[in-house]
């Protein structure tokens, strides 16, 4: 049998690593390894850089499904997906980039069924599809409750058969930026410890999202907005990051995720009262409005009392046992274990968290950054494919396709090149200056308390409804954890698995992160998608605010604009569902 | 609720470990052993090292040893843990090295799954461009348990087999060869199966089903194992000794009803190995502790169990479809339609 021993290894006594590559894709979520994928198919030497192994990435949590207009459990056209996904966006996304998304995406799912993706079938045997929230027609392609389980293996198994390097359980935490622009990354080595400095004639941001800013996110513990964050310090603009999605049914208490495809098979939501609240919201769509509107409405049966106890109710127990097993098997199980509840027998509590960062880098279709040889891609990138708010299923299908066309484009640049890349002299001394400054501080406070107001205030101060003064509350409140964090104590002082240090510097991420959240938030004098400002400005404002918000750092201040959003075919119009 | 927890703890630097007791004094009813170690991390002592990320059991970051038992600490509720007032008792994962306290280096895990070519093979005549192959459900299904499979290492850290035997390449890559075996899209199954037969492959498992019982996803890897020696027999691929000694347990049994443990030897082993086992054979009869080869009876109620195997010989479940094991998968088969069964052919049946 072939043997293969591509990485480092602790017992196999690989001493140090000053590695050049010619593309370098930091995290290996489905983004990240798609396009280190094409990037090698593309005739590039890439490696990939994360802080957790491959497959335990939050893409993996991805349940219900990959949205591609496949016709074939109904009729569909990728001009069909584009328009759902204009609107779902609240006509903020650009509809160059969403049109061009929703006609490579058919492409891309056949490609993934051939390198073995474990899709559900229909009694055929093609690819099944199911309906999803804002969606027009049966386009979400699935397997079971697992999808991005399964793609997330998947992904690695191409990783595998190409024999592509991985730096695991890598901590990347700073783009070196040269006068000719990104040369490489620090990164500090989980496993051994030490400053690795990792060149590269062009890198990739594929570090998912941000979930963790807030309390009681759907998201994992990893989720600390690493590469937006690692942008900014290095003077790219971050787009629409004001625009956060609040999924309608995390489980209460634990802010686990309950998959929208059990509302596309007919689970359905109600209030204290047991009434279908929906009906009063969007009598059309009901429970399969869009993620933003049917968020809205429990936030509303909330605040106007009608919850239990701040949740309202998901009922599933129509479903029978035979559908729970065949095809929720996973949610199930979810809701035993972490509620106690067996959907069966009792609906289960649920309420709004925040899900799924719209906003991030701004990069074009081919994850091409402001800063030259930076590219993203995934939930850390704004193309702008979801504008104010995104469809359930075309996170995944971004990660495909926008990994796909930012590894294949950042191959291109890196190969012009000739020659290996090098850092700079200084780079890796500074980081080394960086972190040591952190681990020789002996007092200080804790993370934890500084996390932790960070998260609560977030959710109370900018969660799915905001209002002026609540956010200019929470700016001041976020200098103050900002200055707290200047103190902020390490304990472990050790080398060896040091994820005190991790957290905390993740924790800065999270600070910067939030800080340039809630600034674009106050600017954005109106309501749209998933920013929703009913005391203040309750109405969509396309005279005013038809533009997307750049944020970027820049010489110690927060510098906001605004750039156009990209219109071809369909004109703003009123959205209900 | 208080919670106290006794966990290993080690010195990255010399090796050493020790046990260090932690004590939570206002832990909520439903939390996870997680959220404990979070609050120990984040309240009491930030050098505990241990690896985490979804907290809802799909990540397989955080496969831990409690008392012994190979879990999920995010699956595993702590007020389950206290029952009886124990103090748990939470040490890293088995077989593989330690890096530091809970953590352990997976790399030896990651090398075995990379030697199985752990990829769908290649197709030259894989569809053009424009559609999906086109597959009935029903096959796919054969790998839908596998396909589950989060590479935590909790059946890695309870295989008896790896312990004896580091080589062998265990449940955690032989449930990912048979994703693979038993996937209808694959077209190198022969040569897959050829490879996973030799030495420190399928046969090395001693059916111990620990790996079924621990793993928090239900893979059920010594189902996977069973699947991929079925399809290696239905294949032919049946020189292995382990092949051989399996393949004596249905010869001996359709013959005489009972396990003919002397000629066993001879069957699995070889008659040339087997003469220099002579001497212990000697041994083992003298204290009563093996049959005599001669004369041979047959067992009571012979063709009773001759009838069930031609019933299922009947159904046609050659190779993997005859791999029936595991609480879960019994759970399943009754949606699996079963042609009516013959009259019984004897009364004690």
């Amino acid at each position: 049998m072939s043997s293969r021993t591509t990485r480092r290894a602790i017992v196999y006594g690989l001493d140090d690593v000053e590695s050049s590559h010619d593309v370098l894709v930091i995290g290996a979520g489905c983004a990240g390894m798609r396009a280190a994928i094409e990037a090698h198919d593309a005739g590039a030497d890439v490696a990939l850089v994360s802080k957790l192994h491959p497959t335990r990435s939050h893409s993996g949590a991805a349940r219900g499904g990959i949205n591609a207009a496949l016709g074939n459990a109904g009729e569909d056209s990728p001009e069909a997906h584009a328009a759902d996904t204009v609107k779902g966006s609240d006509y903020l996304g650009d509809q160059d980039a969403i049109e061009l998304f929703c006609k490579e995406a058919p492409g891309d799912i056949y490609q993934l069924e051939r390198w073995g993706a474990l899709f559900d079938r229909d009694d055929e045997g093609r690819l099944a599809q199911r309906p999803f929230g804002g969606a027009g027609a049966p386009r979400t392609v699935h397997a079971a409750d697992v999808t991005g389980h399964v793609l997330l293996q998947l992904l690695y198994e191409q990783l595998l058969a190409r024999d592509i390097r991985v730096y695991e359980e890598y901590f990347a935490w700073r783009l070196v930026i040269g006068e000719a622009g990104c040369e490489g990354v620090l990164a500090w080595d989980l496993a051994r410890g030490g400053v690795k400095a990792l060149a590269a004639k062009a890198v990739i941001l594929a570090t998912g999202g941000s979930g963790r800013v807030y309390q009681g996110s759907t998201n994992a513990h990893a989720c600390t907005a690493d590469g937006m964050a690692m942008a900014l310090r290095a003077g790219l603009p971050l787009e629409d990051l004001e625009f956060v999605q609040f999924h309608p049914t995390t489980l209460v208490p634990s802010g686990l995720l309950v998959t929208e495809a059990v509302r596309g098979e007919g689970g359905y939501l109600l209030n204290a009262d047991g009434a279908r609240f929906m009906r009063h919201y969007a009598p059309e769509a009901m429970e399969l409005a869009s993620r933003d509107v049917v968020s809205r409405a429990e936030q509303t049966e909330i605040d106007e009392g009608r919850s239990i106890g701040g949740s309202l109710l998901l009922d599933l127990r129509h479903f029978g046992p035979e559908k729970m097993r065949e095809r929720f098997h996973g949610t199930r199980d979810l809701a035993i274990t972490y509620a106690g509840i067996d959907p069966l027998e009792r609906p289960l509590p649920v309420r709004p968290g925040a899900h799924y960062h719209m906003g991030g880098v701004a990069t074009d279709v081919d994850g091409r950054t402001e800063v030259e040889n930076v590219f993203a891609a995934g939930e850390v990138a704004c193309v702008s494919l979801h504008g104010g708010n995104r469809l359930g299923g075309n996170s995944l299908m971004e990660t495909i396709v926008f990994g796909r066309r930012a590894g294949r484009a950042a191959a291109e640049q890196a190969l012009k090149k000739s020659g290996s890349a090098e850092l700079g002299s200084g780079a890796r001394s500074d980081g080394e200056r960086e972190l040591a400054r952190l681990l020789e501080r002996r007092e200080g406070e804790r993370p934890k308390a500084i996390r932790d107001e960070l998260g609560a205030s977030m959710n109370e101060n900018f969660g799915v409804f905001r209002e002026e003064e609540k956010m200019r509350r929470q700016l001041e409140l976020l200098e103050n954890l900002r200055e707290r964090y200047e103190e902020v104590l390490v304990e472990d002082k050790g080398a060896v698995w040091n994820s005190d240090l991790s957290q905390a510097l993740e924790l800065g991420f999270q600070l910067d992160l939030a800080l340039c959240m809630v600034s674009a938030g106050l600017e954005r004098r109106e309501s749209r998608g998933a920013h929703s400002r009913p005391d203040d400005y309750p109405e969509r404002d396309d005279r005013n605010f038809l533009k997307h918000s750049l944020v970027r750092w820049t010489n110690d201040w927060l510098d906001l604009s605004w750039k156009p959003v990209t219109i071809t075919k369909w004109q703003p119009q009123r959205r209900t569902y | 609720m208080q919670v106290r927890l006794q966990i290993r703890r080690s010195d990255p630097a010399t090796g050493e470990t020790r046990l260090q007791l932690y004590q939570l004094d206002h832990v909520r009813p439903a939390a996870t052993l997680l959220d404990c170690l979070e609050e120990i991390k984040e309240e009491q002592d930030g050098t505990l090292a241990f690896r985490r990320s979804c907290r809802e059991g799909i990540c397989g970051s955080c496969a831990v040893r409690i008392d012994g038992r190979t879990a999920l600490a995010c699956r595993t509720s702590v007020a389950e843990l206290l029952a009886g007032g124990r103090i748990p008792l939470i040490t890293p994962i088995g077989n593989l090295p330690l890096i530091r306290d809970l953590v352990v280096e997976m790399e030896p895990m990651w090398q075995k799954m990379r030697s199985v070519q752990p990829f769908l093979s290649p197709t030259s005549d894989s569809p053009g461009e424009g559609r999906e192959t086109v597959v009935s459900p029903a096959l796919l299904e054969a790998v839908h348990k596998e396909a589950l499979c989060i590479n935590c290492g909790a059946c890695i850290s309870e295989c008896d087999a790896l312990t004896v035997s580091p080589e062998f390449l265990g449940p955690h890559a032989l449930s990912k060869a048979w994703r693979l075996v038993g996937d209808p899209r694959e077209p190198a199954t022969g040569r897959r199966l050829q490879e996973l037969s030799r030495e420190h492959g399928i046969w090395e498992c001693t059916r111990c089903y620990l790996c079924n019982e621990r793993c928090p996803k239900g893979v059920d890897p010594r189902d996977a194992i069973a699947k991929l020696g079925a399809e290696a027999f239905a294949a032919g691929v049946t020189r292995d000794r382990g092949a051989r000694h399996a393949r004596w347990f249905v010869t001996s049994a359709r013959t005489t009803g009972w396990l003919r443990e002397s000629e066993l030897v001879v069957k699995t082993l070889g008659v040339a190995v087997s003469v220099t086992k002579i001497p212990l054979a000697l041994r083992l009869f003298r204290r009563g502790k093996a049959p005599l080869p001669l004369p041979r009876h047959k067992a009571k109620g012979l063709e009773p169990a001759r009838a069930l195997q031609r019933i299922v010989a009947g159904q046609d479940r050659r190779g993997a479809r005859g791999i029936v094991q595991g609480e879960r998968v019994l759970a399943r088969i009754e949606l699996v339609r079963v042609p009516e069964p013959p009259e019984p052919e004897a009364e004690d049946f």
